[in-house]
């Protein structure tokens, strides 16, 4: 069972590369929202391996708020884009 | 085996993260990775099996923090500038909280005394509640919890002396339909965490920090504008934590023989006691730390 665990955990090290590297911020954006999806996987798992029932809510909690990041970065998206568009109308 | 490699590959994840966020140029950049490392956050304490500390690490990790970092960075007009301090006063601060941590470690037991947990379980069965981190939480350890609500409040005052002028960008419809369409399950789980809490990992905390991440992707799209430090009732809401806190205490002292400690329940109605002041305390976090990370509702600036 922890293999599967490990496996998942592996995925998400191939996909800090883009964390890391960007180069834009939704590439970046979208590698947490894997993280995020795959860390429900990975909580599942783990609720199994240690007969932990508690991190089933643990799972259910991470993904909803794989959604409360997306939000906070929409506000700064826009404010880029109001400021590139300013720029280009000087 | 498999265990080993899985606890290897997590701390090297954890160290690259915090690294990369620390050395990272760009503010944006070091967020979204301060963001991933909450969720690597998360999952350790998932590995220690230590679902309480899980459960508040998702919701406040990966859910306000990033919230809270975003918005702080809407709020600049530019990236700031730094000026470059001079190398050993950053080299200084770093080696004495260094120092400090290293310090403390020294203080921390290497095997956890078995007696503290022993005595939980003892007493678990007066507490009212059924979770022993709920029991020590709310009951053996009430004052502790009590002034942790004072410090949020205490924050929350301390974070209104300076006001900030977050310019508010109206959300796309996209954004706006989808975050009312998550609300209600966010306020749904948040209950069921606040009522999980008397028997499994759970309580006011988590159910408050989740409560306060979905008002504040309400609020990022423009939606709420009620919930304002102007309004009476949402001062009250904040200070129900505390008041509830209080006056729970002030009537189980009148309820119980002379010489009762402080915040220490009628084992009679213990649980109802926990409930309630719970319950106020998850209102009073969830719009404290809505308030500390979004502030103010502004007129929005128009763009097409």
């Amino acid at each position: 069972m922890s293999v599967v665990a490990l496996i998942l955990l592996f995925s998400m090290l191939l996909g800090i590369w883009r964390v890391l590297k960007g180069p834009a911020l939704l590439d970046r954006l979208l590698t947490i929202q894997l993280f995020g999806s795959t860390g429900v996987a990975i909580l599942l798992v783990l609720s199994k391996v240690f007969a932990l029932p508690a991190l089933l809510d643990v799972a259910l909690l991470l993904a909803i708020l794989a959604a409360a990041a997306p939000a906070a970065l929409v506000q700064r998206l826009r404010q880029q884009k109001q400021r590139s568009r300013q720029r280009t109308s000087l | 085996m498999a265990l080993l490699l899985f606890d290897l590959v997590l701390c090297a994840l954890l160290l690259l993260l915090a690294g990369a966020a620390m050395l990272s140029r760009s503010l944006t950049q070091a967020v979204t990775l301060f963001i991933a490392f909450g969720v690597m956050m998360a999952l350790a304490w998932a590995r220690l099996k230590a679902p309480d500390l899980a459960l508040a690490e998702a919701a406040i990790g990966a859910g306000l923090t990033g919230a809270l970092c975003f918005t702080a960075l809407v709020r600049y007009a530019k990236q700031p500038a730094y000026p470059q301090p001079a190398l050993w006063r950053p080299l200084t601060f770093i080696g004495l909280v260094t120092a400090l941590l290293l310090a403390s470690l020294s203080q921390i037991p290497l095997q956890p005394s078995s007696a503290i947990p022993a005595l939980v379980q003892q007493h678990l069965p007066q507490s009212g509640v059924s979770h022993p981190v709920t029991a020590v939480l709310l009951n053996f350890r009430a004052w502790d919890t009590l002034l942790e609500l004072l410090v949020l409040l205490l924050a929350l005052l301390g974070a209104r002396q300076a006001p900030g002028d977050l310019p508010r960008y109206r959300g796309w419809s996209l954004s706006i339909s989808w975050s009312r369409l998550l609300s209600p399950l966010l306020l749904l789980v948040s209950g069921y965490l606040l009522w999980r809490g008397a028997a499994a990992p759970g309580g006011a905390f988590q159910a408050g920090a989740l409560l306060a991440s979905g008002l504040v992707i309400l609020r990022l799209n423009q939606q709420l504008s009620w919930l304002s430090w102007r309004h009476f009732w949402v001062r009250m809401l904040v200070l129900g934590g505390l008041l509830a806190f209080v006056l729970a205490g002030a009537v189980s002292l009148l309820l119980q023989d002379l010489g009762a400690v402080w915040l220490s329940w009628p084992q009679s109605i213990a649980g109802a006691v926990i409930l309630i002041v719970e319950s106020f305390a998850t209102l009073a976090i969830a719009v404290t730390l809505t308030l500390l990370v979004v502030g103010e509702p502004k007129p929005e600036v128009a763009d097409a």
